[in-house]
């Protein structure tokens, strides 16, 4: 591996700014960091250049570990938005100053430096000063200048930031072609989502200081694993479906039939409420139902047509009575110029011209809908649903610091028990995660809401401040999957940073010790090859009645996750033995229960990321499939 | 990218349109704008060009043998040496102490960063009798230090090493405060890259640093040179007038003045007024060479 980080964390006073990245970049590789400003791309890119330390975590470059070596001694090519170059010198210093430095014989100077200028197309320019070039001429005299000392791997902060899109375009074939010719490993920090894709080999997308998710751009655009990238990278509709015995349900249709889903993957996961993402592209419009020949997902009403040359932009108002929910938080949606529409249904299609021909729309026709193709995410948090009913406990809820952190990352929709029930509801299948207001009554109405096929549920104490840690406890190897799936999902969106804690009683035998570290090393591996996520682990010496007292009572907040695999009837009864503390009325700390009723042909299998159905359409490779990130162990051999 | 605009040529202030304007007001405006200049000009002439005039005239009034001989008179001669030494010890120290201070505040974060500005500029705000007296107390006879000193013989105040110490504490602030914003707005981009490309921390100052702030750093300079050959109040308190081994050129045209000896105080006072003039065409010269100084000055003058 080229270019390696290992658990890196950046902190700055008000936390981490780079929490807990582990990524791998291959040989030659390129490589782009994308994510809206403030996400931590940048400052990753100065931690692997040497130029900010590292307060946890390993960077290697080329095998040799870096993370305490000088920026001059890295040997990287670094270029900077702005160019930086030597405004005093002529473009040929410029050039050559990595070897001035290095007291290179002038002749062997020259000859480097006219090679480079050449590579560049800037022949003939060594005597210029910078400001009497363009602003494209200047920044690639900087990517010459970085490759004078031949670096073992190029960084790039947004190079193109400053210059105009035509020169953008130019200059990024121009370092493509570089990068290519050179086979040199090369990472590009950039929040411009089409610059990404033009120029990766692998993207990884960064928010709050997470690396999200990393994947080649198909495949991340395809499969993303998480609302933030479905909507970052390119338009997305995002709904509220119903994974039910039946099949797939969007609202009242049936989109997929139940056995065509459980085909596809094999998801033993049971049933419940999922998030769709269907791309604009992905979607038929046809004047009549019948028309279609996709899977049906209601009518509407077209509210606007917006030519855009090789395609047209429609937005579409779906009519309530399909029943179709937006799985993007009312206040996460993006209003689009258009009047209030209140709870229905806006879906954002695009059109090739060659549809458009078929078919000419104009607004305020009625249009039925229907669906090519559709990406379900693996996040186990559809939506968070509001399970106290008193006015006062509900506000307190809304306004707890770690729900509105997590609403307002993950975009994910909040209902109250007043709300109507969704479809999958009233189908008895339970939807999303539901919240209640910790206390000593909370563990009962754990357990009622458990019994009644609620299977996530988060206990917020009044008055909790947002965690500052994550630990997760989870020692039933059948309630391992579920759980981290629902530690991924939250991980991603806080930035507290997440450790799996195994306890240990001081009298247990070795050989139980033994299994207990297998499954901490198990639930590690887990979360890096399925989530591409990495997290710290621990080992409580003690009974979880003690560590419980504990967590109760910190000062420092935390989000305990706890996987529990039990009957119904026995939750109670573990959660007050064993975390009766975490419920009680002083507890401090939040409490995330990921609950798997006993069911022995479920046990050990393992959940995966599902694709899309339609196999016709969708050429299912491995790599569909495959985890997005590569994850990196400790002790594999680089 | 604002200071880089500002680095542009003719760029440095945005140009606002004229304000559109009605025809009758136009005359009363141009009658204000007269008086208005012509009151400053006259101000000027009075206060500053006239006296300037005289100095040189007075020096000149009993021929320019007299002028000459005042200005080889021993005394003269010795309080020009001291002048000239004490500026030659101050001005690198301060370049110094001031790069090192203006690098500390813009290129780190660490605690009491408001407090060490707020420092720099104390000189500015102390009057300079009172840096004297400073001094005074400190290593006087009766001073603190003032036993110690005695016993060992070493003389501060009263002597070469006081005056060197007063000044330079009084003309400290010049070349740190030139460079505190200018190495602010710069950034350290430059400095990042050069590291990057393998260069040590002497060779990114050398040939990246310097480079980048040599005007502002020589306009600094200029300031302090001047202030540090024309200073008088503080010199004043340690110096002790002793003619020939502790008289700086102020303090010679002190003495000469309260001795009714005006050619040779106005003879001397020419040498002083000279050096001043060259420092502000200097100054000017330096200005035109550098578009973002003149913008900072033009600041700073409104």
């Amino acid at each position: 591996m080229s270019i390696t980080f290992e658990q890196v964390t950046k902190r700055y006073n008000a936390g981490p700014v780079v929490n807990d990245v582990s990524l791998r970049i291959g040989p030659g590789e390129f490589f782009v960091l994308l994510g809206p400003s403030g996400s931590g791309k940048s400052t990753l890119l100065r931690l692997a250049a040497g130029l900010t330390e590292v307060h946890h975590g390993r960077i290697s470059l080329h095998g040799r570990d870096v993370t305490h070596v000088r920026a001059r001694d890295r040997g990287v090519g670094l270029v900077f938005q702005h160019y930086a170059l030597f405004r005093h010198m002529t473009v040929g210093q410029n050039v050559e100053f990595a070897l001035r430095v290095r007291g290179v014989r002038r002749s062997a100077r020259a000859r480097r430096r006219e090679e480079l200028l050449q590579l560049v197309a800037l022949e003939g320019y060594g005597n210029r000063m910078p400001d009497q070039l363009s602003g494209g001429q200047q920044q690639r005299v900087a990517v010459a200048r970085a490759l004078a000392h031949e670096p073992q791997v190029l960084l790039l902060d947004e190079p193109f930031g400053a210059l105009d899109a035509k020169i953008r375009v130019e200059l990024r074939e121009t370092i493509r072609e570089v990068q290519r010719r050179l086979g040199m490993t090369t990472i590009l920090v950039t929040h411009d989502q089409e610059e990404a894709f033009s120029l990766a080999d692998r993207i990884g997308i960064m928010h709050n200081g997470r690396l999200l998710e990393t994947g080649r751009p198909e495949s991340l655009y395809r499969h993303p694993a998480t609302r933030f990238v479905a909507t970052f990278l390119g338009a997305a509709n995002l709904f509220l479906g119903e994974r039910g015995p039946s099949g797939l349900r969007l609202g009242k249709r049936f989109i997929a039939s139940g056995t065509s889903l459980r085909a596809v993957k094999g998801d033993p996961s049971g049933d419940h409420e999922v998030v769709t993402v269907v791309r604009p592209e992905d979607i038929e419009v046809s004047e009549h139902d019948e028309q279609l020949d996709s899977g049906a997902l209601g009518a509407g009403q077209v509210l606007s047509v917006d030519f855009n040359g090789a395609s047209e932009r429609l937005r579409v108002q779906l009519e309530p009575e399909w029943d179709v929910t937006s799985a993007i938080g009312r206040e996460h949606r993006a209003v689009g110029g258009t009047a209030p529409t209140g709870e229905q249904q806006i879906v954002d299609i695009t059109r090739t011209s060659a549809e458009q021909a078929r078919l000419a729309l104009k607004p305020g026709l009625r249009v039925a809908l229907g669906i090519r193709r559709f990406h379900l995410l693996p996040t186990p948090i559809a939506s968070f649903r509001l399970l106290a009913t008193a006015p006062a406990t509900v506000a307190a809820l809304r306004s707890s610091p770690l729900l509105r952190q997590l609403v307002e990352s993950m975009q994910a929709p909040v209902l109250d028990a007043q709300d109507a029930p969704t479809g999958s509801e009233r189908e008895g299948i339970q939807a999303g995660v539901g919240v209640i207001a910790a206390g000593s009554h909370s563990i009962g109405e754990i357990a009622r809401a458990a019994a009644q096929g609620r299977r996530w549920l988060l206990c917020i104490p009044p008055r909790a401040a947002l965690p500052a840690r994550i630990l997760i406890q989870c020692d039933y190897e059948a309630a391992r999957s579920s759980t981290l799936r629902l530690v991924a999902s939250v991980m991603r969106h806080l930035s507290a940073e997440a450790t799996f804690v195994s306890l240990q009683s001081p009298a247990a035998p070795r050989a139980e010790a033994t299994s207990a570290f297998r499954r901490l090393l198990d639930a590690r591996a887990e979360l890096q090859e399925i989530h591409g996520l990495d997290i710290r682990t621990d080992v409580h010496i003690g009974d979880p009645a003690s560590w419980a007292a504990q967590l109760a009572v910190t000062a420092q907040p935390a989000l305990v996750v706890l996987g529990v695999e039990s009957t119904p009837s026995d939750l109670e009864r573990i959660l007050s033995s064993d975390f009766g503390a975490l419920f009680s009325d002083v507890s401090t700390s939040v409490v995330l229960l990921s609950y798997t009723e006993s069911q022995a042909q479920l046990a050990g299998v393992r959940l995966d990321t599902m694709s899309p159905l339609f196999p016709a359409q969708t050429p299912q490779g491995a790599a569909a499939a495959a985890p997005a990130a590569v994850p990196v162990l400790p002790g594999t051999p680089a | 990218m604002i200071d880089r605009i500002a680095q542009l040529p003719g760029l440095g202030r945005p140009q606002l349109p004229p304000l559109p304007m009605i025809r009758r007001q136009q005359i009363p405006e141009e009658l204000g704008r007269a008086t208005l200049l012509g009151v400053a000009l006259l101000y000027l002439l009075v206060l500053v060009a006239l006296p300037l005039v005289i100095v040189f005239v007075q020096a000149f009034a009993g021929g320019v043998r007299s002028y000459l001989a005042a200005l080889l008179d021993p005394y003269a001669l010795a309080a020009m040496r001291l002048t000239l030494l004490t500026a030659a010890i101050v001005v690198p120290m301060n370049l110094t102490f001031g790069i090192a201070a203006a690098w500390a505040i813009a290129k780190f974060e660490f605690r009491g960063k408001n407090m060490l500005i707020t420092l720099i500029d104390v000189p500015f705000a102390v009057s300079p009798v009172i840096s004297g007296l400073i001094y005074v107390l400190m290593f006087g006879a009766q001073g603190w230090l003032g036993p110690w000193l005695n016993e060992h013989n070493i003389r501060i105040i009263f002597a070469v090493p006081g005056i060197v110490l007063a000044t330079t504490f009084v003309t400290f602030p010049f070349v740190a405060r030139e460079l505190i914003p200018l190495m602010q707005t710069q950034g350290n981009e430059e400095e990042e890259t050069a590291l990057s490309l393998g260069a040590g921390g002497w060779q990114t100052f050398w040939l990246v640093t310097l480079p980048k702030i040599r005007w502002g750093l020589l306009y600094g300079v200029l300031l302090c040179n001047a202030r540090a050959m024309g200073e008088f109040g503080a010199v004043s308190v340690v110096s002790g007038h002793i003619r020939g081994q502790t008289n700086t050129l102020p303090l010679h045209i002190e003495i000469m003045h309260s001795d009714y000896n005006y050619v040779g105080a106005f003879a001397t006072a020419s040498i002083l007024a000279m050096l001043a003039l060259v420092t502000l065409v200097a100054k000017a010269l330096l200005e035109r060479r550098q578009p973002e100084l003149r913008a900072r000055a033009a600041r700073q003058a409104v």
